[in-house]
């Protein structure tokens, strides 16, 4: 009797496993997508006035004032000069991303920055030695539950946006570890940025910002213009950083 | 069954069953990042870039081979228009042909940058010789051309806007669907401007679009039709031949500060 209900009990594991797959395989319906972790962060975010949640970095003793202000500088050069601005502005440019992903690839794509971010599901990092380094850096992903886990290094030090929203600034050596995960039946999402770098942060400096869905027929605007020429926005921004004869900023 | 058998029996049920559970996570990794109604079209993700099938070295080259637009006569004004306006003279870093001496810059371009990477993703209609990077999601499609600019196609079945009430832009507004595997794109909303091998385009025109992978998925064929009748005669058709970049490629980013001196500097004279 003992030998039918153990083989009972196998066959009846066995069958609901293989259930579970192919519910998820089906179109999904309110029944399975709650029951399913959610792993399409696809959608237009925006950021509202209660989104975001920043404390105060903790900055080695060796970063000044005075490094602050210098790339505080830079950053004002680097838009009235219509440059690429990257990361982390990207994901807080004061208009929404587009968040779309592919079977390989993630892009997310701010409405008024031409470059968007890619994140790899299908590779390990580009070997640091050949890797052209970036505004965006290069960013792999990868799912763990209903999370998914974003990997940052290759920035550039001094291209783009270089400060960090609550304190500090991004170099060459800067790592970024962003975790993603949909809310409040997929209405927001919700993203953990963590920046660890060896010549700036006394500790791992983590925000939280949390994106709300936008209709599904929200389209954005494709075309921001961004004259580096135009005087009179040149005169309203300044460039308290340009380049010197030298070539130095 | 004796204790010792009912033991086997239980080692069994257990490795039995941590297989079949192993099992099921990898079907539902699959079934969940595998996508579910691209029909075929995934194969087009990815990056690309475009290759000479001429062997002629230029763009003109390429183009050179393409059937000339029939343009109407309205078509031929306007883009006789624009041909004046491209070959007027441009100040004087396009006519500097006195010798430099050492370490003075041929100064080629009067105002880089000018264009900005913050075009419309006209370049996601046009490739140049920059790659161009696809990304295949249920309802939208995004084809980042590397050299700046984000392009939309939209699979979700929706309609064009008002032609009237919408802003042209370098990519206009672009819907897609999947034919056969192949994904279709249409497009109308394109800001004025010339077209391959002599067209011409205005908002109201419009661009169709066919996507073709080949069977080993390293080839991608980009067919062109550009149908208006106040600015054709009869559609206009062409076709770009892309390679797929080789694996461990990644998008490149175009940099350009158009206040670094050296944006705008050719060759410079070397000491001698």
């Amino acid at each position: 009797m003992m030998k039918h209900f153990t083989g009972g009990v196998l066959v009846a594991l066995i069958a609901s496993a293989f259930a579970g797959p192919t519910a998820d395989a089906q179109a999904p319906t309110a029944k399975t997508a709650a029951a399913a972790p959610m792993r399409d962060i696809s959608g237009f975010w925006a950021l509202s006035f209660d989104s975001r949640k920043v404390p105060a970095a903790k900055l080695l003793p060796r970063v000044t004032r005075t490094m602050i202000d210098l790339h505080a500088r830079r950053d004002v050069h680097a838009m009235r000069w219509c440059n690429l601005l990257g990361m982390p502005f990207v994901m807080d440019s004061g208009t929404p991303i587009d968040i779309r992903q592919g079977p390989t690839t993630i892009v997310i794509a701010p409405e008024n920055n031409p470059a968007p971010r890619y994140l790899y599901l299908n590779r390990k990092h580009v070997d640091p030695n050949i890797y052209d380094q970036s505004t965006n850096g290069d960013s792999i992903a990868n799912w763990e539950s209903d999370t998914l886990i974003v990997d940052t290094i290759g920035f550039h030090a001094t291209r783009g946006v270089t400060s960090i929203p609550g304190g500090g600034f991004k170099t060459d050596k800067s790592h970024l570890v962003e975790r993603y995960r949909v809310l409040e039946n997929g209405e927001v999402l919700s993203v953990t940025f963590t920046w660890t770098d060896p010549a700036v942060y006394a500790a791992p400096h983590t925000y939280e910002f949390r994106y709300r869905r936008l209709p599904t027929t929200y389209e954005p605007v494709s075309s921001w213009p961004c004259d580096p020429y135009n005087e009179t926005r040149a005169q309203f921004l300044g460039d308290p950083a340009p380049f010197t004869a030298s070539g130095r900023r | 069954m004796t204790q010792h058998s009912f033991g086997r029996s239980l080692a069994a049920l257990g490795a039995a069953t941590l297989v079949v559970l192993a099992a099921s996570a990898i079907t539902r990794i699959s079934a969940q990042t595998t996508p579910q109604s691209l029909g075929g079209i995934e194969r087009l993700e990815g990056d690309w870039v475009r290759i000479d099938p001429n062997g002629s070295g230029d763009f003109g080259g390429l183009t050179s081979k393409f059937t000339p637009a029939s343009l109407t006569p309205e078509g031929r004004t306007a883009a006789e228009s624009m041909r004046r306006v491209q070959a007027a003279p441009r100040g004087p870093a396009y006519t500097d042909d006195k010798p430099h001496n050492p370490g003075e810059p041929y100064i080629v371009v009067s105002r880089p940058c000018a264009s900005g990477p913050f075009g419309g993703g006209a370049l996601g209609i046009n490739p140049d010789s920059g790659a161009i990077h696809v990304v295949i999601g249920k309802d939208e499609i995004i084809l980042a051309p590397e050299r700046g600019g984000i392009r939309h196609i939209y699979m979700d079945g929706r309609k064009h806007p008002d032609v009237s009430r919408w802003t042209p832009t370098g990519s206009g507004h672009s819907v897609g669907h999947v034919e056969n595997g192949e994904l279709v794109v249409d497009t109308m909303g394109i800001s004025p401007g010339g077209v391959t091998a002599g067209g011409w385009r205005t908002p109201e025109t419009h661009l169709i679009e066919h996507f073709v992978v080949s069977p080993d998925g390293e080839h991608l064929t980009i067919k062109y039709r550009w149908d208006d009748p106040k600015v054709y005669q009869k559609p206009h058709e062409y076709e770009y031949q892309l390679d797929r970049l080789p694996a461990g490629s990644y998008a490149f980013e175009e940099w350009c500060d158009a206040s670094d001196p050296i944006e705008q500097q050719s060759v410079v004279p070397p000491p001698q």
